[in-house]
């Protein structure tokens, strides 16, 4: 395995001459023609068709739930198919994403009720260990 | 990093006299954000757009901007959205690989006019390029930028812990991989 550290701190990118300069013009010309966009005041009068849509989406939603359970038979009701953690895992999460990882194991430690225990804490410990993403999140 | 007295006037100047105080801006953070980006999105046409694309939005949206996050780590926000955004766009037109250098610069109209690594850089850069978008904007923060997570942590909206470990789990691929070379 090789150490980062040895590798030389050289910069391989180019640019090309006076870019920076040119390129400092170019944007202050773009910004001079234009006006930075005042934040917009939010009044209820703005917001009455989205509360609106969002009242009748939820009177939608109620009449559907309750027409279901008025004309439908409660041992007619389809059950979601299981699926079972092996699956899922096999399925969906062949690249884990550390940061991604971080965020699923967070509600685990503060369900657990760890005292002073973070995620983020429990992460750098596994990866310590030496123990592979892929394992950690299987379990969770 | 804290706010700098240098951002400090620069923000004071962008609440009285817009213009110049946006000049300053860019002229303190043209540099530093093209680099950020650069190293990200690998070809410099790419970085141009992308850098432009930032100051450009930092302008529009400067209302937005509060006083109690610095101006740096703001602008770094824009900017990694910006090349983020390039380089998923440049992913879903992809019809060659661009996850090494070589391929990327022999498929770019500007070709290898502005890369000029020895063979140690390249493999660098083809390693830090098979990372996670994200782990790769975490490595190339702490290794090049030297980044205090702190400050990380603003610019990427994440926890400082998970940071930590994304960057040495990095570390740890990176080696690897240029070990098995």
């Amino acid at each position: 395995m090789k150490d980062l550290k040895k590798i030389t701190d050289k910069n391989p990118f180019k640019v090309p001459e006076n870019y920076f300069e040119e390129v400092s013009s170019k944007i202050i010309s773009a910004s001079a023609g234009s006006e930075p966009q005042k934040k917009p005041e939010r009044s209820y009068r703005s917001l009455r068709p989205f509360l609106a849509i969002a009242a009748s989406f939820l009177i939608l939603t109620f009449l559907s739930y309750a027409a279901l359970r008025i004309f439908l038979p409660a041992d007619k009701i389809p059950e979601i198919p299981e699926i079972s953690l092996q699956e899922f895992s096999d399925n969906y999460l062949n690249d884990i994403d550390i940061l991604t990882l971080e965020e699923g194991i967070t509600p685990i430690a503060s369900y657990d009720r760890i005292p002073d225990v973070t995620g983020s804490d429990i992460i750098d410990y596994l990866i310590l260990e030496n123990i592979d993403l892929n394992d950690i999140y299987e379990i969770l | 990093m804290g706010i700098s007295d240098q951002d400090k006037d620069i923000i004071e100047l962008l609440k009285t006299d817009g213009n110049r105080g946006f000049r300053l801006l860019v002229e303190r953070y043209s540099r530093m954000l093209y680099w950020h980006i650069r190293r990200l999105v690998i070809l410099h046409d790419d970085a141009d757009d992308a850098l432009q694309n930032t100051f450009m939005n930092a302008w529009k949206n400067i209302g937005e901007f509060r006083n109690e996050s610095a101006l740096y780590t703001w602008l770094y926000s824009i900017a990694t959205n910006e090349a983020l955004t390039l380089i998923n766009r440049r992913k879903r037109n992809a019809v060659v690989s661009i996850d090494d250098i070589g391929s990327l610069l022999a498929n770019s109209a500007e070709g290898s006019t502005w890369f000029d690594g020895d063979e140690a850089q390249v493999k660098l850069q083809n390693a830090i390029l098979k990372l996670p978008d994200k782990q790769r904007v975490v490595f190339n923060l702490r290794y090049y930028d030297e980044m205090p997570y702190m400050e990380m942590s603003k610019v990427l909206k994440t926890s400082e812990g998970a940071l930590k470990a994304s960057y040495h789990h990095a570390v740890k691929k990176i080696e690897q991989m240029l070990g098995s070379d």
